[in-house]
């Protein structure tokens, strides 16, 4: 029998899959087309130092993109991401700088406090059955609050610990390959991203956060608690905007506190463009990383051809409607 | 729901702490446009060192991001209901908020006008700097900088403030007026890493750019940050202060920038309320003053004493 | 009541025909809906529409209100043959359907609520004319001789008088033919005396009412004439005077099919769950049974006499205020679905689709959703492999038909389906299986094949719950039934004597709300 000697390419040939895969290829093929078009307009904009400007503009977004991704997959919403990612980079500030700790305690601690604070509003979702739009609604704000209250509104700098301001931007690979000049964060979010698919259909919470997304009630009805993983999927999410607070605090030298609000906003929209299913059930991180390839190099590219800065808004609003409207008559056919 | 009402009390009860007290002093309201940057924290300082000279007591308030027009207005009339004897204010908008300042001059409030000023006759007098001026001087600054020809580009904060704006203009009309200078493009952000970006893109499409302009904190944080990315040589000059801007100078990623007198602009706006209540007839407009400071300079206590980190 | 059956009898009979239908058909992908059904409705009679659930009443009277196109037949409104593309042509014809769920905007008044989308407007029809809705509404209430505020919001109303306003909501399209699905199912003793009432007075102006319901006292009230309907076929239409209640019954059930494969097997002695006074929301009303180990205990009853609830409650999907489960002979609480699931209890939805499967992933995971943990490496990491080897051999005993273990269980047929919940269940061990409706949604031929699957889960010693609307069904398979209506149990029957009669007497058995 056929069914015994299952493969992972017949995974990829089942339904669920082959929406996602296709919009994926939407997707890319945007991408593809927007890459095309500004090397055709602009002499300058298809060079290898450009390459590397988007590619570092991207990174924060788009791992603040895997959060959300994660998160959206399951059928919530995160809205507390950049906020979120402010208040770990604070904490990495506090823990480092304020209290003088080494960087082995100060970064996992700002992970960890991203983790935590992520499972605080999963535990909220889950238990008190407060809609997650709400309750990240409420994060944002709060979070934004504590930033300004913890920092007494001024940066922390980490001119103390020189070593964190090099984490993002230096280019450790340039040791192997010199020239290549990649930094880190682009690294880290390449890293991450492939932990993430990992994680999402490899593991058991990955598992659970498509069926979560895709029937949560007949999950429920199996006899899942379902509460914990909801709890697991916003901690694992903070977590994430722990790391992008890091990518962004180290390449700035500084925990800015009145950053943040906003990201969020980008974030989602990544995740739609690169045909994550805002309804649930449905989405890749690989169409992520795609999205927000997609707005860096919309931005990138209209600033090469020197084209007004409020256009660049029109084009990304564009494109999101486009994408959404792609992924609803995707999902109906399919 | 109890804990929930015990959480809401000592939410409460913390915020009633934080909250400053005011007595019997005399009590000035002073509404700024943001806590972004750390401009407004040494703007805060002044405001604070001259109420407590004056004898007075403050309340220094303004929204989260300088775009909040509308924060701004429901902060002004919640302050308005204080009853404050004065009120200093920094406009985000110089028309939108003049039903909200009417009130205070139908009391009888004096109001001075902090960092730019209003389109209406109602404050008492306006402590800013003239932005204008001091853009025009930072690009006098970077003509000298880059030989008096080239490329340049302007990395400006703000599409429609008034300050975004006037450093615009200044910094525009000054280049013009150098012929073999040609200002290629201009682009808008106010976040570190968003500007930093705008940046790196603005030097690939241009890899001839000399010089580059950035007209506030962030921009010019942003401008060091991608400067020390890109390993680009162009010439930068910022405008305001803060740490990373200080240290950008010191290592030679900024050839300078303009700073105002942010303490000099707080210590206006309180002094000059506490003069009109004297009824002391006031200037339409204190001009705070500008400097263009450089590594050489920092150390000089006139400028020191004006930056901020 | 006697006299009142005498009060309306068979003299408004006569009046002209309204609607007829002739030889209408219907099919569904995989079931022949409405195989020729003949009915006429007149002004001024009540015609109650009776069978059992799936007999095809509402595909009638969906086909009636324009929501579906008859394959073949005519439909006759005022003696001229027409067609209904959708609902809005239904209205236009005066058809209007009082659903058994009330379609109301609870936030919006009375008024609002009856001329929703036709408010008079004034001032360059930009403005609405709430003086003239008001009053526009409060004239049908007139008419009806009822007192409702016309400014009224109708969320803050009972069911009883909501159902007035989408009655008046019907009036107010001028419908001379009113449809109504099972409209006494929320209402006391006191509002159905009052709704009667109405009903008279709505015959007295020429409406013709198409009252579809089950229970028989009040078909025996109202009605005029009844039609009754079986399995999509038309039967008989007969004057509601000179027929006996049991006459309707044996009508609806038909004649006692041959009990060819009546329930076999040994059922046990060892008693695997005993529940004993659950009260739980408002359709569980102090439930007490036993279930045996090989044993498979039918419920039957009425759409909403409570049996699900009863299933949603043991398992923990749903509060549950008193009342005691032992299993095994331990006293067990069981708070929710995973306290159930670790008592060896499993719960087959009738909604698979909601509440069985989780249709974006693939069999595979279907199958070993409630024992993922069981499938990891170091606690996190899928064993997607052994996971698949799991799975293949549930979908070769069950006989899944699935092109791979991989595919999406959306894409499976319904009966493939249940045959995923129900290897769920069986990996993980449960022993005590509740089927909600196990055949629904799933064809004839699929049938016989669930049925045979259950009787051997049983005779592997599991116990088994079947609920099922279908008599036959629960004739077929159990070998005790318990009988439900309206949230208690009305009596219990040996599956080898229990007749389809026996079972419809218990399941009408309504206790008096009066009482």
């Amino acid at each position: 029998m056929n069914t015994t000697t299952v493969s992972q390419t017949d995974f990829a040939k089942s339904g669920m899959f082959t929406v996602a895969t296709l919009q994926k290829a939407v997707a890319f093929a945007v991408l593809l087309l927007l890459v095309v078009f500004f090397s055709l307009m602009s002499p300058v904009f298809l060079s290898w130092s450009n390459a590397i400007n988007i590619m570092t503009a991207t990174s924060v977004n788009a791992v603040l993109g895997i959060a959300c991704t994660l998160v959206i997959i399951s059928a919530g919403i995160d809205l507390s991401v950049g906020t979120l990612m402010t208040f770990c980079s604070i904490i990495a500030g506090v823990l480092s700088i304020n209290l003088g700790l080494p960087l082995w305690i100060g970064i996992p601690g700002a992970l960890l406090s991203g983790a935590a604070v992520g499972a605080c509003s999963g535990a909220i979702i889950a238990y008190l059955k407060i809609p997650p739009f709400i309750v990240t609604l409420g994060f944002m704000r709060a979070l934004y609050g504590l930033n300004i209250v913890v920092t007494s509104a001024k940066p922390i700098y980490f001119d103390d610990q020189p070593k964190y301001s090099l984490i993002s931007p230096d280019s450790s690979i340039s040791a192997l390959i010199p020239g290549l000049g990649i930094p880190n964060a682009v690294f880290v979010m390449v890293l991450l991203a492939i932990v993430a698919a990992i994680v999402l259909n490899r593991t058991i919470l990955g598992r659970f956060i498509y069926a979560l997304g895709s029937n949560e009630e007949a999950v429920r009805l199996s006899g899942v608690n379902v509460n914990i993983w909801k709890v697991g999927i916003y901690a694992l999410s903070g977590m994430i905007c722990g790391i992008a607070g890091l990518l962004l605090s180290s390449r700035l030298g500084s925990a800015q506190p009145a950053i943040g609000m906003g990201y969020e906003l980008d974030a989602i929209a990544a995740t739609v463009i690169g045909g994550t299913s805002l309804a649930g059930g449905r989405g890749t991180i690989l169409g992520t990383i795609i999205g927000a390839f997609i707005i860096s190099i919309l931005s990138n590219g209209l600033t090469v051809l020197s084209v007004a800065d409020e256009w660049k808004y029109v084009a990304t609003g564009f494109i999101l409607v486009t994408a959404v409207y792609v992924d609803m008559r995707l999902k109906y056919r399919g | 729901m109890k804990k929930l009402i015990a959480a809401a009390a000592l939410l409460g009860a913390a915020m009633a702490l934080t909250a400053t007290a005011h007595a019997d002093a005399p009590y000035y309201a002073i509404i700024a446009k943001g806590f972004d940057h750390q401009f407004w924290q040494a703007v805060k300082k002044g405001a604070e060192d001259q109420a407590k000279a004056d004898g007075v007591t403050i309340t220094f308030e303004g929204p989260k991001t300088e775009a909040e027009i509308d924060k701004q207005i429901d902060i002004l009339n919640a302050d308005f209901a204080k009853k404050p004897v004065g009120l200093g204010f920094a406009a985000l908008d110089t028309k939108a908020e003049t039903k909200a300042l009417q009130q205070y001059a139908d009391a009888k409030i004096p109001i001075v006008a902090f960092d730019s000023g209003v389109a209406n006759d109602l404050p008492v007098t306006t402590c800013t700097t003239d932005n204008v001026a001091a853009a025009a001087e930072a690009a006098k600054q970077l003509a000298k900088a880059i030989g008096d020809e080239g490329e340049v580009a302007d990395e400006i904060h703000d599409q429609t403030s008034a300050t975004g704006l006037g450093r615009r203009k200044g910094f525009e009309e000054e280049i013009a007026k150098h012929p073999k200078i040609k200002l290629v493009d201009t682009k808008f952000a106010n976040a570190d890493a968003k500007a930093a970006d705008d940046i790196k893109a603005i030097l690939t499409a241009h890899p001839n750019l000399k010089g580059i302009f950035a007209s506030n904190e962030g921009a010019a944080n942003g401008l060091a940050i991608a400067k020390k990315e890109t390993g680009s040589k162009v010439i930068g000059i910022g405008f305001d202060s803060g740490k990373k801007q200080k240290d950008a100078i010191m290592s030679g990623l900024l050839a300078g920038s303009i700073t105002q007198n942010p303490v000099g602009i707080g210590q206006c706006a309180v002094s000059s309320l506490t003069k009109a209540l004297k009824g002391e007839k006031l200037e339409k407009v204190i001009d705070t003053g500008f400097y263009y400071y450089t590594k050489d300079n920092m150390s000089d206590p006139k400028i020191a004493a004006v930056l901020y980190d | 009541m006697s006299s009142s059956e005498k009060s309306h009898g068979a003299q408004s009979v006569s009046g002209p025909k309204l609607i007829e239908l002739r030889d209408i058909e219907k099919r569904f992908p995989g079931v022949h809906a409405l195989r020729g059904v003949n009915f006429d409705l007149r002004a001024g009679e009540v015609h109650a529409l009776m069978g059992e659930n799936g007999a095809g009443k509402s595909t009638l009277m969906k086909i009636l209100t324009g929501v579906y196109q008859p394959d073949s037949g005519e439909i006759i409104v005022g003696g001229k043959t027409v067609t209904m593309p959708n609902p809005r042509a239904g209205q236009d014809l005066g058809i209007s359907i009082i659903h058994q769920e009330l379609y109301l905007m609870n936030h919006l008044t009375a008024a609002q609520n009856i001329f929703i989308g036709r408010e008079p407007r004034k001032g360059l029809g930009i403005f609405v004319d709430n003086q003239k809705l008001n009053a526009n509404a409060a004239a049908i209430f007139k008419r009806m001789k009822i007192d409702i505020s016309p400014e009224i919001e109708v969320g803050g109303l009972t069911v009883a008088l909501q159902q007035l306003v989408e009655i008046a909501k019907a009036l107010s399209f001028n419908s001379k033919v009113l449809i109504m699905d099972e409209p006494t199912s929320a209402l006391n003793e006191t509002e159905v005396a009052h709704l009667f009432a109405i009903i008279k007075d709505l015959k007295a102006n020429g409406v013709g009412i198409v009252y579809i319901t089950h229970k028989m006292d009040e078909v025996k009230q109202i009605a005029d004439r009844i039609t009754v309907m079986r399995d999509g076929q038309y039967i008989d239409t007969l004057p509601q005077e000179d027929t006996p209640i049991s006459k309707i019954i044996s009508l609806m059930v038909g004649r006692e099919l041959a009990h060819a494969s009546r329930a076999e097997g040994k059922v046990g002695h060892e008693q695997v769950l005993k529940v004993s006074g659950l009260n739980a929301g408002k359709m569980v009303k102090d439930v007490s049974f036993t279930l045996k180990k090989g044993e498979i205990l039918g419920f039957a009853g009425l759409m909403g006499a409570g049996r699900t609830e009863v299933a949603r409650a043991i398992f923990g999907a749903d509060k549950v205020q008193s009342g005691e489960i032992e299993i095994h002979g331990k006293k067990v609480k069981v708070k929710s679905p995973a306290d159930a699931v670790k008592q060896g209890l499993a719960y087959l939805s009738e909604d698979r689709k909601r509440f069985g499967v989780v249709t974006g992933l693939s069999v595979r995971d279907n199958v070993t959703l409630p024992s993922w943990s069981r499938f990891t490496t170091a606690g996190f990491l899928m064993k997607d492999r052994e996971m698949n080897k799991t799975a293949a051999e549930y979908v070769e005993k069950l006989k899944v038909k699935t092109p791979s273990v991989s595919q999406i269980v959306r894409l499976l047929s319904g009966g493939n389906q249940q045959k995923v919940v129900i290897s769920k269940w069986l990996l993980r061990d449960c022993d005590v299986l509740f089927f909600d409706e196990p055949t629904r949604g799933i064809d004839v031929g699929a049938k016989a094949e669930i049925y045979k699957l259950l009787q051997s889960l049983a005779e592997q010693g599991k116990a088994i719950v079947v609920i099922s609307s279908e008599l036959e069904e629960v004739l077929r398979l159990s070998h005790r039934i318990i009988v439900m209506c309206e949230g208690r149990i009305t009596g219990e029957l040996d599956g080898k004597t229990a007749t389809q009669e026996s079972i419809m007497h218990l399941a009408t058995q309504r206790q008096s709300k009066a009482a």
